[in-house]
């Protein structure tokens, strides 16, 4: 700004923010935090924007993150928005458009022929199969058909620490949302951490992509599940309609798509840690 | 066409509204039909003097709209002009478009509406204030009043001849204000077309042209576009809204064109900053930043159970 128009304190509210400084808790070796900021401001952005090579998504939580670690072992894994961005393709080869793209396309060639250039074509739906940042010194995962043990998750331990943590989030230009949260639960013996990656592109395509840790504080196992479901907006639209709730309400909600759509990729792996 | 009942007092319905409270459905219908009546008579590209108060996207943040009449002064004192974004996203899109549709009718000369991008049937139906509406009176008819009410607000404002103020931006289609004239404003937003650029277009300060968008639908405009689009019109700035800011608002192209943001902590989870644009008499332009509304706390809890992402989480065994 220059001096005609001064840089201005906020008149309203201080602190109102949701803005959490790191919460943490410690339980038997093993140590879990996470952290909650405003979204990025125009500097950092920019910074991201170069290092990244793509335009981070509108609401960017670059402070963010969920971690945890097992201090004996010195194995750790973390969520953080910078890494999962770095795995969104940054080519264009999976690019997808959006509904109207084809009646809009039409509708200009005759008038703007001259504008032809995509600006550094990328995955503007900022899909990612992120599962996690590992510590420079984690034991490797490897391969297991051991499944997280739910009936251990169903139980109504009592919770010792609970958080969720947006990391990014974008409106697609409001043709649907692209969003990556991550929740985690301690209880007495374990934990459960789901990050999950959603996003509806209207009219064209629902995508989820889960990552699940399941750390057992006892034995030390982590097992670390990844699952990606992904299906044709109509086809869910059609299966929805037939349970006569709010459809349009049915489509913004993970949960209850996480149910009707199909797998198209399962992965499970788990380690072991030393003691 | 019929005028207001006689039995609608628009001074007790602001007032009303300023205490948040719904207004019955065969007012919103009346109020409505006489806000079209006014607005059909509004050009495409509506003259107007400084000094106004300039406010970005609001996104039914109601609380946060009652900031920024405490912060930038109340209606007629301070004349407004709003960009556009009025629904949508936040709890509280019948209330906020309620009370501006109100005060456009008590002071049409001291307030202004601009249309933005979600003041359409389309995007309504799938970003909340449809299913708000219906909530809110167990019914979608004052979802159909203000939609087809929303086909007749203004696409663009002039102040004092030099800043051309608008929802999202240029349009390749676009060179002069007479060509945003003769634009068949009275409808639905089309997917293409001038119209469709002024309310969705984003500014790229990387580029000098147009751009297309990677989504394979729509334009950035860049920074010889600015320059030209003022040449030709005799104008100094541009200035719109549409874009999430964190500090409030962002200038760019040597200051040729703002953006402003109004949506403090934006859907009670982003923490950004937000901000109203004074445009005084003799043309200086000062943001008024300020932060979301101490009121937004009290319904944290709903926020909550909408948003289900807050700083204090609601604690469940998800699997």
């Amino acid at each position: 700004m220059d001096a005609k128009h001064p840089a201005a304190q906020p008149a309203g509210h201080a602190a109102a923010y949701p803005a959490k400084r790191p919460q943490e808790i410690s339980i038997q070796g093993f140590r879990i935090s996470t952290q909650k900021l405003p979204i990025l401001k125009a500097d950092p952005i920019e910074e991201m924007t170069k290092s990244l090579g793509i335009t981070p998504p509108e609401m960017i939580f670059g402070d963010n993150y969920v971690m945890i670690e097992h201090e004996k072992s010195g194995w750790g894994i973390n969520f953080n928005s910078f890494d999962a961005l770095d795995r969104v393709d940054k080519t264009g080869q999976s690019m997808l458009q959006v509904a109207y793209s084809k009646e809009w396309q039409k509708s200009r060639e005759k008038t703007h022929e001259g504008i032809k250039e995509i600006v550094k074509p990328f995955d503007w739906s900022y899909s990612t199969d992120y599962q996690g940042t590992l510590s420079p010194k984690a034991q490797p995962f490897t391969e297991t058909d051991k499944p997280i043990p739910v009936e251990l998750l169903m139980r109504p331990d009592p919770i010792l620490f609970f958080d969720e943590v947006v990391l990014y989030e974008d409106e697609l230009a409001d043709n649907g949302i692209a969003m990556l949260s991550c929740k985690i639960r301690v209880m007495p013996g374990r934990l459960l951490l789901l990050t999950r990656f959603f996003m509806r592109l209207d009219n064209v395509l629902i995508r989820l992509r889960d990552t699940r840790v399941y750390v057992d504080f006892e034995t030390r196992e982590v097992i670390r599940e990844y699952q990606s479901k992904e299906s044709e907006y109509e086809k869910v639209r059609q299966t929805l309609a037939s349970t006569r709730d709010d459809v349009p309400a049915l489509m913004r909600d993970a949960n209850k798509l996480s149910e009707v759509l199909p797998v198209v990729e399962r992965r499970c792996e788990r380690v072991v840690l030393d003691n | 066409m019929p005028g207001l009942p006689t039995s609608i007092d628009l001074d007790e319905c602001i007032e009303r509204l300023y205490r948040k409270e719904l207004l019955a459905e065969p007012v919103i219908e009346a109020v409505c039909a006489k806000a079209k009546e006014l607005l059909m008579k509004e050009s495409n590209v509506v003259h107007i003097k400084a000094p106004v108060t300039v406010v970005g996207d609001i996104h039914g943040q109601f609380f946060d709209l009652l900031e920024i009449f405490r912060i930038g002064g109340f209606c007629p004192d301070t004349n407004y002009l709003f960009l556009g974004d009025y629904v949508d996203r936040g709890l509280f899109s019948v209330e906020t478009i309620s009370l501006l549709v109100c005060l456009k009718l008590r002071y049409p000369h001291r307030v202004h509406l601009i249309r933005g991008n979600h003041e359409s049937r389309g995007v309504t139906q799938s970003y909340g204030f449809y299913t708000e509406c219906a909530r809110k009176y167990g019914n979608a008819n004052v979802w159909h009043y203000f939609t087809d009410m929303f086909d007749y607000l203004t696409l663009s404002v002039v102040i004092n001849d030099e800043i051309f103020c608008v929802h999202g931006g240029l349009s390749p289609s676009i060179h002069s204000l007479d060509q945003i004239k003769i634009i068949d404003r009275f409808r639905e937003i089309p997917h293409e077309g001038p119209m469709a650029d002024l309310v969705w277009s984003d500014p790229d300060a990387e580029r000098d042209e147009f751009s297309l968008s990677p989504r394979g639908a729509g334009y950035t405009f860049g920074a010889q576009v600015v320059r030209k689009f003022l040449e030709v019109n005799s104008m100094s700035h541009i200035l719109r809204a549409h874009q999430l800011c964190n500090e409030g608002y962002q200038i760019l192209f040597d200051d040729r064109l703002s953006t402003v943001w109004s949506a403090p902590n934006y859907c009670y989870r982003c923490g950004n900053l937000a901000s109203v644009l004074e445009v005084s008499d003799n043309m200086e332009r000062f943001f008024n930043i300020f932060d979301a509304a101490p009121e937004n706390d009290v319904h944290r809890n709903e926020q909550q159970a909408q948003q289900n992402r807050d700083s204090q989480p609601v604690i469940d065994y998800f699997l």
